[in-house]
């Protein structure tokens, strides 16, 4: 199939199948709400579609200095003006909203979206636009020229913005680097098929059918129809080269997290604090996986360097390098599950997450009452199957590993057994478990391809 | 038990000491959505009554409207239901027969609500002529597949409450010196013999 | 998405109807017609599934089943009028499982792993189209899945996995308890942590 894909690359919007990566430090989310009739909205959105950043490549040397991305929420659909015939054919999830879908996600006590930001979760975030930024200088400029641009249509309203930026060394705010693991996608990134795609039984790998990732393309159910039908997807032009996203605000109690394993490693290992700590990610912090360096961290990893992201759980079934609730061998556990990998190769995601806020130095272990985080961006072709399935099934509840009621350490809900096993001989009990990680707003998001956008654009999407 | 162990062996409604029950009966015409509220009702008017039945694994009330149908399927001729039917399915240990004595006792009260509401059910809806009634409208297992059929409900109970005390005692004898490790296991777990 | 106030456990029972749920656990509910080589096929499946262990080692290994069954009806028992009297035109096949995780989770499992299965169990079954690909698969299942009016599981907070470890546990457990006591602190000591060990994956 490798060969027959094309991607459109011109259709789609930019980030999604390729990251910005480093090439952007800054990115901000502004979330917009339309406060005027459709065809005043038509008039603003024309204008800014003109600006939308695709994947295809940049020429050498060109890179631009801002990009621009949009989506929407299904409000926003409606708020544009397409009918409720169309906006029906989009998914469930998608339609009801991310906090109508609270108690499935886990969303409770601190998390409730009750006690969200205003302006996420509230019905008034019609309209995301992402705005990547080199430098500090570019980015104001961008989002000067935007805000010009909402204030001369009129009738529009930012109701939410997050800045973002990359810390140092891509770290996220526990410590440790992050947003590497990628799934494989055919026609896009084959040669990351090894740790990236889906472990196959003669120890080779595979890459994933990009329709698992972008609409309008075969998924890995069109690999084995006879018939090759398209995966699901909201009404033509819409479905063709979109996909949706899922944008979550993840407050970080880094303080809390320090004070934690400080105290629980002191009956661990002698003290041994960091190692406790990589076991419950799965990775040490500078992104060295415990599969293959059970031990101790290598001096120095680069985990995109070709192989950083290979390898398997198969020597490892009893977690005894990897603890089997460890975060990564979680959220992705390639062939951990057994059966070829068939219970979890559907269940993948792009992560184009940014962490908010300022650094806790060092050492710190007293909250200062900053606000930082992760905003947590995952793309994907069915929200219920690929996000929800992960963040249900493997990060909130703990069966399919044979964990019990064991919920993800590193999120820190403590609404299962509070604890989390680390494998040895004998096992070390970690806990309490502390809620580390709180939901402080979230949407579900479409993105539509360009044409799509055209047609949102000029009222033609139906 | 009146049955031989040898058939009970080869009983397809066993597996382990597992039974699988099932009656189908047809509702009265009218009773429909009675019998639909009723049932859906349940939750939140307390506990299942299944509860009162402790053998009870795992059970369902199900009323079938119809069979579906597909006009692409190729089928010679469509096949339709005379009328709804309630499904009963129960997942219990031990044998029927003592199961439905039970059942026939102590959910007199919701028998009346549930089966008095089927074509042919004795007036009365409890005691010997419920059991007859079920009795004459069970539906043989083809195939039964139990994940823990050897377990009664008690022994899977115990054990998950053995399971979640061990858990709350390893974190807890984490910090202990053998001496108190033993005298703490002691207490925790010598008193339940 | 409803909650149960009856089980405190994570919400997995996802992508079903709420009244197929009772805590964890998920009741499916299904229906099909059986084609004329079904009625003398499937009762020599049964008979042979049922022997066989091997047969069934994989949905043990799958794990996510408490109880399912399947049974093939020709004829209802005749309970009077206004019931009709008299065999169907065609056998239909009644299948029931009571499982953990999510809907589409369970239904695409079965798809992949279970696939000649499948086959074996539904393939004389008006209307079946195949395990793979899973999309129509699971419209076929949907169409003939109808929803439970009262769902009840004895253990709702409990998923298979568990209860099959945790009785296992049982077992590990009860020896260590008959010993504890003749012991000496540190040789009891030792004893636990190799208990701790060998019982790891049950806690
Ligand atoms: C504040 C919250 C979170 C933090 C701090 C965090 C941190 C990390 C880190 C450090 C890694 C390893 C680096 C990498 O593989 O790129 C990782 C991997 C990953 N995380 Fe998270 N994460 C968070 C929330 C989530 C959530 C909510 C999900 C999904 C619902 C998720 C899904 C994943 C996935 C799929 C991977 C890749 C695993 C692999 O492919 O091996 N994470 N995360």
């Amino acid at each position: 199939m490798a060969a027959s894909v094309r991607m459109d690359l011109g259709d789609i919007q930019g980030d999604i199948l390729r990251a910005y990566g480093n090439d952007y430090d800054c990115t901000t989310y502004a979330f917009m709400k339309i406060e005027c009739p459709p065809e005043q909205a038509r008039a603003w959105f024309t204008g800014v579609v003109d600006h939308v950043t695709t994947a295809a490549p940049w020429p050498p040397g060109e890179k631009p200095l801002t990009t621009l991305n949009v989506s929407v929420t299904a409000r926003g659909l409606r708020a544009l003006g397409v009918s409720e015939e169309v906006v029906g054919s989009f998914s469930r999830e998608f339609r009801d909203g991310m906090s109508s879908r609270s108690a499935l996600l886990g969303d409770v006590g601190p998390s409730d979206p009750k006690s969200w930001e205003p302006g996420l979760g509230s019905g008034d975030a019609h309209i995301l636009l992402t705005i990547n930024a080199q430098r500090t200088s570019d980015h104001e400029r961008a989002l000067g020229k935007m805000k010009a641009a909402m204030d001369a249509a009129g009738g529009l309203r930012i109701v939410y913005q997050a800045d973002t930026e990359l810390l140092p060394g891509s770290r996220e705010h526990f410590g440790y680097a992050d947003g590497f693991a990628q799934p494989a996608i055919e026609g896009t990134s084959d040669d990351k098929a090894r740790g990236g795609g889906v472990p196959l039984k003669d120890g080779e790998w595979r890459a994933l059918a990009p329709g698992e990732f972008i609409l309008g393309y075969p998924d890995e159910d069109t690999r084995v129809d006879p018939k090759k039908r398209l995966p699901n997807a909201p009404a033509a032009p819409l479905g063709r080269s979109g996909t949706y996203m899922v944008w979550r605000k993840l407050y970080q109690d880094v303080a809390l997290w320090r004070r934690v394993m400080r105290d629980a490693a002191k009956l661990y290992e002698g003290g041994d604090e960091h190692t406790l700590s990589a076991k419950v990610v799965g990775r040490w912090t500078n992104g060295a996986p415990l599969v293959k360096y059970p031990d101790k961290a290598p001096a120095s990893f680069d985990p995109q360097t070709p192989g950083g992201n290979d390898f398997r759980y198969d020597k490892d079934k009893d977690g005894m390098r990897c603890p089997l609730g460890a975060h990564i061998r979680r959220s992705n556990p390639r062939d951990a599950l057994g059966f070829e990998g068939h219970l979890s190769f559907r269940h993948r995601m792009i992560r184009r997450g940014m962490p908010y806020g300022k650094v806790l130095p060092e050492g710190v272990t007293a909250d200062d009452g900053e606000d930082r985080g992760l905003v947590f961006v995952s793309f994907q072709a069915s929200i219920s199957r690929q996000f929800e399935g992960v963040q249900v099934q493997w990060l909130n509840a703990g069966n399919i590993f044979g964990l019990g009621h064991d919920k993800d350490f590193l999120l820190g809900d403590p609404h299962g057994t509070g604890k989390m096993t680390i494998p040895g001989k004998p096992p070390f009990f970690l806990s309490p478990q502390e809620v580390f990680v709180r939901t402080r707003g979230g949407e579900y998001l479409f993105v539509p391809g360009m044409t799509a956008l055209a047609a949102l654009a000029d009222g033609t999407a139906g | 038990m009146r049955r031989t162990r040898s058939s009970t062996v080869a009983s397809p409604n066993v597996s382990g000491q597992a039974y699988a029950f099932m009656a189908m009966t047809p509702v009265r015409p009218g009773e429909e959505k009675p019998l639909a509220d009723y049932l859906r009702g349940l939750r939140d008017r307390g506990p299942s009554p299944l509860a009162k039945l402790p053998r009870t694994h795992i059970g369902r009330f199900v009323i079938v409207p119809d069979f579906h149908h597909d006009p692409t399927w190729k089928q010679r001729r469509e096949e339709h239901l005379d009328l709804n039917y309630l499904i009963f399915t129960s997942n219990f240990d031990g044998d029927l027969d003592s199961y439905l004595d039970e059942l026939c006792e102590r959910l007199a009260p919701e028998a009346k609500e549930i089966w008095g509401r089927c074509v042919g059910c004795p007036e009365s809806a409890k005691g010997a002529a419920l059991k007859r009634y079920l009795e004459h409208n069970q539906i043989k297992t083809g195939m039964f597949f139990a994940a823990y059929g050897q377990a009664t409900v008690g022994a899977v109970k115990s054990s998950l409450r053995q399971r979640d005390k061990l858990i709350e005692f390893a974190i807890r004898a984490q910090a202990m010196e053998p001496d108190a490790l033993q005298k703490a296991f002691l207490s925790e777990f010598d008193a339940v013999r | 998405m409803s909650v149960q106030t009856s089980s405190p456990g994570p919400i997995t029972a996802t992508g079903t109807q709420p009244r197929n749920h009772d805590g964890q656990v998920i009741a499916i509910t299904v229906f099909s017609t059986i084609k004329l080589p079904g009625r003398l096929f499937l009762p020599v499946l049964f008979q042979v599934t049922r022997r066989v262990p091997k047969l069934t080692a994989t949905l043990r290994e799958l794990s996510f089943i408490h109880f399912a069954r399947w049974c093939v009806i020709g004829k209802l028992p005749y309970n009077g009028p206004p019931q009709k009297k008299g065999r169907f035109r065609y056998p239909h096949m009644y299948f029931e499982s009571n499982f953990n995780g999510g809907w589409e989770e369970y239904i695409d499992a079965f798809s992949h792993i279970l696939t000649s299965g499948m086959t074996a169990f539904w393939g004389t079954s008006y209307g079946f189209p195949k395990p793979l690909p899973t999309a129509p698969f699971k419209r076929y299942i949907q169409d003939n899945e109808t929803e439970a009016d009262h769902y009840y599981c004895a253990y709702p907070d409990a998923t298979s996995t568990m209860i099959q470890r945790a009785l296992e546990l049982d077992e590990k457990l009860a020896a260590l308890r008959r010993d504890a006591k003749r012991m000496q602190p540190d040789a009891f000591a030792a004893a636990y942590r190799a208990f701790l060990t060998d019982a790891q994956n049950a806690l």
